[in-house]
């Protein structure tokens, strides 16, 4: 009878065999090379501001994927146009002389790039979903994804096009260079803002979805298109608000990331996206909370992964995409399984 | 009107788009015709439709046209005016808009650039360029006119006698007009001959597609199946390096595309990472051809007392090799994504080409790193090398002609495949996962049938690219690879074997055609990935099963009244 | 009679809903036998648990000495149980005559290499199973139909095309849910008689679950009721008729007979 059971009980000795090698060899390393703990604290400081930067930009595929089941395949072009729509509201706020005044106008000058990289972000994400969405709504699966990989073509190579090759580098304002120094572990600003701003815009977006006429009526898109369109909901307009609010966290993430990178290029959104949507799955997409917490995870496996498994640090993509690849074998609807979703699948 | 008026603004915002690549830089004096052409034949294809739902007369068709094309002209203008003032304030507009540069504005208006920088740019150059977008409106709305009484009759598939023979012999004129330009002396009065004789290959080969598919099934189709086969196998003989380069691309992405259509057209499984198993093969090539070119395995074989300098295997004797591990390598790939739908599955695939193409980058022991792996051995036939036997077979046009009969062993498999049983199970699975399941389709085996066939043909596919390079790096294995392969098969008609081909030769021949303006490449590509996906999403040359498939819809209305008419005498 | 399939305590349950409660069934060989009850009775899903589409939590299915639980859907059909759907699920992309060749695929053999190289036996595979095809159509009497898109063909001739389809397995056990739901009359007897000679011509133990009482009381030999997951009611069809716990609970309070097909939920599962 039991040929099911025996597959199963393959996988979870693979899944047993698979974390015992992981943690004899975190283990060894971890005696071998003997870090101190600083290093570590460094690193996972380091992982939590990467994971809430994929949170803002995996909030928006979760989102997409909750309501239309497919994969935004160009939202990290998205959060790629908000990083350089940031760079020349900077370049424009620096010629003003905001950048040198006092505190509050530091901030105000801060807090308009922001805007206007989210702004950047929602009008090409509005736009996306017009153009190259919308009219496939009732097309099989495929179709939409198809488009979706030529949408982030057309972005990235536009923007290669029209802005030119070389990098666009940020300059931070002295408010935000530097960090806090504790003994030998060092905090950049950038890297407490970018995590404090995430938590902040998530909170936001959690309330805009449990708690307005916005978010039932998303909720009852999801739930079943014909039925909410059937009860009254415009359907149309609820699909574009959800890309206003994926493409304004992809905006803000994409500001800060240049911020904090100091650079944006016409594919600096590609790698960041792919690991986004990494993330996504691993929450389980569609589902909200568990887009942060997957974001959050994989943060930290590429912080801290390649140090722990004692490898280069070239390898840290590679460690994220197998850490994609085995948690999917285990549970193939991520950590936290899918909510929105499951009645398509 | 407002609706027009809008149209308007779209067709402002695509010009717009074109002057901040650049395009008017490259096109120079012939700028303002392009555009007016590029504006009438998009004032066609929106008008269009409106036109034949609501007929419109053809005054009101001007008068739409008219509209377009003047607020498109006059915003342009208005905008053009806008850079030159401030280009000619010596204001740098280069920072931001990297294609705003005098040369763009200049050709925009047809003046010389040194008129724009020192601000004289006359009102009337302002006014023809106003005057020539407007004039393509009109012109787009006369195009809708003219092409609706015309093909009024035609629209029905009304016969005109001829037209069939025409397609079945259009391949041999244009290929005995290639063989012609190739004889000295034959000019093609000062165009370049070389890219010429290549757009007409290309257009050859696909002519060739539509003539087979104009061919009475049977004999008759047979017959000019094997007239086409061997005049292609003539080519390689007649091409020079140049164009015998190009085609054996095109074909070894004939072979990719012919094994992920395997995957993703008949199974229904989308990988993104089709480009692991091309690699593959290539570096498992390389790796017996040029062992001296990988230090570890350079290192390995000397400790065995084996000399590296030499290849270990022949190009024949590494084909199995080559196919067997890339099949393997799609085996361990399929495994762990058995589970997942679809677009796990494509995301995940995708993680794995990226692992892979990383893997080749960092084992540098193994893979020579960015440096790559040099020197890979040629095919031979029985131990020669062909250019020894004819002058007139470069290495390229050997590689083409490979190519070719690497693609007919693929199709031949492919075909045979679809026919049968597991091609059966591959679209049942496609179709409804569970209810195959239920009809004793074994999923496991039947996806893994798939992964490892459609990698064994990258591999085979790879096998031959490597040859062709003679060095490969990773940077040679990139996604895009995976994004072209999967680009092709869905432009040509996912699961048909000749939209393979066709694909094949508008993505991978007709941009080195258009070598001049190969930034675009990208661009265009998109462009038409998401247009094509909009309009015709079936792909040019559909295989039958798709074509059902997305227009169901539309054919079951009439399937609906004819049930309840039947309802209705019961 | 001998026992072609015996199930114990089968029990299914969906989050905090049972949606089949502990239920025993026996189907003797040869014989028509009918699985009833309102809707949401747990009916499709007792066919699910069978087929090897849901795994029951509990209880036991046997099946021509083969225990089912556990196996997959693949395995099942293997031994000799095949099915229809409620809303019919063809192969839609697939001719009428592509599906049968389908439904015969856990009987065929010819690996893929046979069929690239066109190996005599798989040549001669195929044109069976081809011949195969053509008889079993013929049988449902969509004969003339092998070369239609199955989508096209009209809503009763997609439902004979799934029997078509899951007869191609040569099953020992046919699977029938709601035959005859969105029938006209005429249509409906045509059913009933295809169904007998289903039994009668092929030898096929027939189950099926149907709401149009005329049909049921027609052709069963032996009716099982569900309600709300339990078998709540069971016998020959004039018992199962004379029974006060059916009557109250399925028929409701003076409706005796049902025959609109329409009554299913619309999208429900399966
Ligand atoms: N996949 C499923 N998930 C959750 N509930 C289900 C599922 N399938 C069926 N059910 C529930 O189980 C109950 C029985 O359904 P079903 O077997 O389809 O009834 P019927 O007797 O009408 O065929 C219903 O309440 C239905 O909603
Ligand atoms: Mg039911």
């Amino acid at each position: 009878m039991e040929k099911q059971a025996l597959s199963k009980l393959f996988i979870r000795l693979f899944g047993v065999v698979v974390i015992a090698l992981v943690v004899w060899r975190v283990v060894t390393v971890g005696i071998a090379e003997g870090y101190p703990t600083s290093f570590w604290i460094s690193q996972g400081i380091n992982g939590l501001v990467l994971g809430g930067v994929y949170a803002l930009v995996a909030l928006g595929y979760t989102l997409v994927y909750g309501i239309l089941f497919m994969i935004n395949f160009a939202h990290g072009e998205v959060m790629m146009i908000g990083g350089i729509t940031g760079f020349f509201a900077l370049q424009f706020a620096a010629a003003q002389g905001w950048m040198e005044g006092s505190t509050a106008v530091v901030v105000a000058a801060l807090l308009f790039i922001l805007i206007m990289g989210m702004l950047g972000s929602v009008v090409t994400g509005v736009t996306l979903e017009r153009l190259a969405y919308r009219p496939l709504r009732r097309a099989p699966r495929l179709v939409p994804l198809i488009s979706a990989i030529g949408a982030s073509l057309f972005l990235q190579y536009s923007v290669l096009l029209i802005f030119g090759v070389s990098p666009h580098s940020y300059r931070k304002p002295d408010l935000i260079s530097g960090g806090i120094r504790t003994g030998d572990v060092f905090i950049p600003y950038t890297g407490l803002i970018i995590f404090f701003a995430s938590v902040f815009l998530m909170l936001g977006l959690y309330l805009i979805i449990q708690r307005t006429k916005l978010g039932r009526a998303m909720r009852a898109v999801a739930e079943d298109k014909d039925t909410a369109a059937l009860m009254g909901v415009n359907v149309d307009a609820v699909i574009v608000a959800t890309f206003v609010l994926g493409s304004a966290l992809a905006g803000a993430a994409g500001v800060m990331l240049g911020f904090h990178n100091t650079v944006v290029k016409f594919n600096s959104g590609f790698i960041p996206g792919l690991k986004a949507f990494t993330a996504a799955v691993l929450g389980g997409i569609g589902n909200i909370p568990g887009a942060m917490f997957g974001s959050l995870i994989l943060g930290m496996i590429e912080a801290l992964g390649p140090s722990a498994l004692g490898i280069p640090t070239e390898y840290k993509d590679i460690i994220a995409f197998s850490v994609l690849v085995l948690i999917l074998i285990f549970r193939p609807s991520g950590i936290f399984g899918e909510i929105l979703s499951e009645k398509k699948a | 009107m407002r609706k027009t008026f809008n149209i308007g603004l779209i067709a402002f915002a695509i010009l717009t788009y074109l002057t901040l690549i650049g395009l008017p830089t490259r096109l120079a004096g012939a700028t303002q015709p392009v555009l007016a052409v590029l504006l009438a034949l998009f004032v066609y294809a929106v008008l269009r439709g409106p036109a034949r739902e609501t007929g419109m007369g053809l005054g009101q068709l001007l008068q739409h046209g008219l509209l377009i094309g003047l607020v498109a002209g006059l915003l342009l203008v208005v905008e053009v005016g806008f850079f030159n003032s401030l280009l000619g304030d010596g204001v740098k507009i280069q920072p931001v808009f990297d294609q705003i540069v005098p040369l763009n504005m200049a050709a925009m208006l047809n003046v010389r650039a040194g008129t724009v920088l020192n601000g004289e740019v006359s009102p009337i150059a302002y006014a023809i360029l106003a005057l020539y977008l407007a004039l393509a409106g009109v012109a787009g709305g006369l195009l809708v006119h003219f092409t609706r009484s015309g093909a009024a009759g035609s629209m029905r598939g009304v016969h005109i006698p001829g037209t069939r023979w025409f397609t079945i012999l259009l391949p041999f004129a244009l290929f005995a007009f290639i063989y012609y330009l190739g004889l000295d002396g034959v000019t093609t009065f000062g165009n370049d001959k070389n890219i010429i004789r290549l757009l007409l290959v290309l257009m050859a080969t696909g002519s060739g597609l539509f003539a087979l598919r104009a061919a009475h099934a049977g004999l008759e189709q047979l017959i000019i199946g094997a007239l086409l086969a061997v005049v292609l196998l003539c080519l390689p003989f007649v091409l020079n390096q140049f164009q015998n380069s190009v085609m054996n691309i095109v074909f070894i992405f004939v072979m990719m595309g012919l094994g992920l259509n395997i995957v993703v057209g008949y199974a229904g499984l989308l990988d993104l990472g089709y480009v692991a198993f091309f690699a593959i093969g290539a570096y498992v090539y390389a790796f017996v051809s040029a062992p001296f070119s990988s230090p570890y395995i350079s290192a390995l074989l000397t400790g065995m007392g084996i000399s590296p300098q030499s290849p270990l295997l022949g190009y024949w004797s590494a084909i199995p090799l080559a196919m067997l591990t890339a099949a393997i390598g799609g085996v361990l790939l399929g495994i762990p994504v058995l589970r997942l739908r679809g677009d796990y599955l494509a995301i995940v695939t995708l993680g794995f080409g990226e692992i892979i193409r990383l893997f080749m980058l960092n084992l540098g022991d193994l893979t020579n790193g960015p440096r790559g792996l040099l020197q890979i051995a040629q095919p031979t036939l029985f131990g020669v090398a062909p250019a020894a036997l004819t002058t007139h077979l470069d290495a390229q046009g050997w590689i083409f002609l490979l190519a070719i009969l690497g693609s007919a062993v693929v199709a031949f498999v492919a075909i045979r495949l679809n026919d049968s049983r597991l091609g059966r199970a591959w679209v049942a699975m496609r179709e409804d996962e569970d209810v195959a399941q239920a009809t004793g389709i074994h999923l496991v085996q039947t996806k893994l049938l798939a992964f490892a066939i459609g990698a064994t043909f990258a591999g085979l596919a790879g096998q031959l690219y490597a040859a062709r390079q003679v060095n490969i790096f990773p940077e040679n294995f990139s996604l895009f690879v995976s994004i072209d392969a999967l680009a092709l098969i869905i432009v040509g008609g996912m699961g048909s074997i000749p939209g393979v081909v066709l694909g094949a030769l508008a993505l991978k021949g007709l941009p080195e055609v258009l070598r001049g303006v190969d930034e675009y490449r990208i661009v265009t590509f998109a462009v038409l990935l998401i247009v094509m996906m909009i309009v015709r999403p079936e792909g040019i040359l559909p295989s039958a099963r798709r074509r059902r498939e997305l227009h169901s819809e539309d054919a079951e209305l009439p399937v609906d009244e004819d049930e309840q008419l039947e309802g209705g005498h019961a | 009679m001998a026992a072609l399939l015996e199930a114990k305590g089968v029990t299914k349950v969906f989050g905090g809903l049972t949606a089949v409660d502990a239920v025993d069934l026996v189907i003797e060989r040869g014989s028509i036998a009918s699985l009833i009850g309102p809707n949401g009775a747990g009916k499709t899903t007792f066919f699910n648990c069978m087929t090897g589409l849901y795994r029951p939590e509990k209880g036991s299915i046997h099946f021509d000495g083969h225990s089912l639980v556990g196996q997959r859907s693949d395995q099942i059909i293997g031994l000799g149980i095949a099915r229809t759907y409620q809303n019919i699920r063809l192969f839609k992309g697939m001719t009428v005559l592509e599906n049968v060749l389908v439904g015969q695929h856990v009987r065929m053999k010819a690996s893929p290499l046979g069929a690239v190289f066109r190996s005599p036996f798989q040549q001669a595979e195929e044109r069976q199973a081809k011949e195969f095809a053509q008889e079993l159509l013929e049988f449902v009497g969509l004969g003339g139909e092998g070369e239609t898109l199955s989508t096209n063909l009209p809503y009763g001739d997609q439902r004979l095309l799934e029997i078509a389809r899951a007869i191609g397995s040569r099953p020992q056990l046919l699977l029938l849910d709601e035959p005859a739901a969105g029938m006209n009359p005429r249509e409906t007897e045509e059913m009933i008689d295809l169904v007998h000679r289903l039994r009668d011509v092929k030898g096929i133990t027939v189950f099926l679950i149907e709401h149009d009482m005329k049909v049921v009381m027609n052709i069963s030999e032996n009716i099982t009721v569900l309600d709300y997951g339990k078998k709540i009611a069971e016998g020959k069809p004039a018992e199962v008729r004379a029974n006060p716990r059916v009557v109250e609970a399925y028929l409701g309070p003076g409706v005796l007979v049902d025959t609109s097909g329409g009554l299913e939920k619309k999208g429900e599962k399966l």
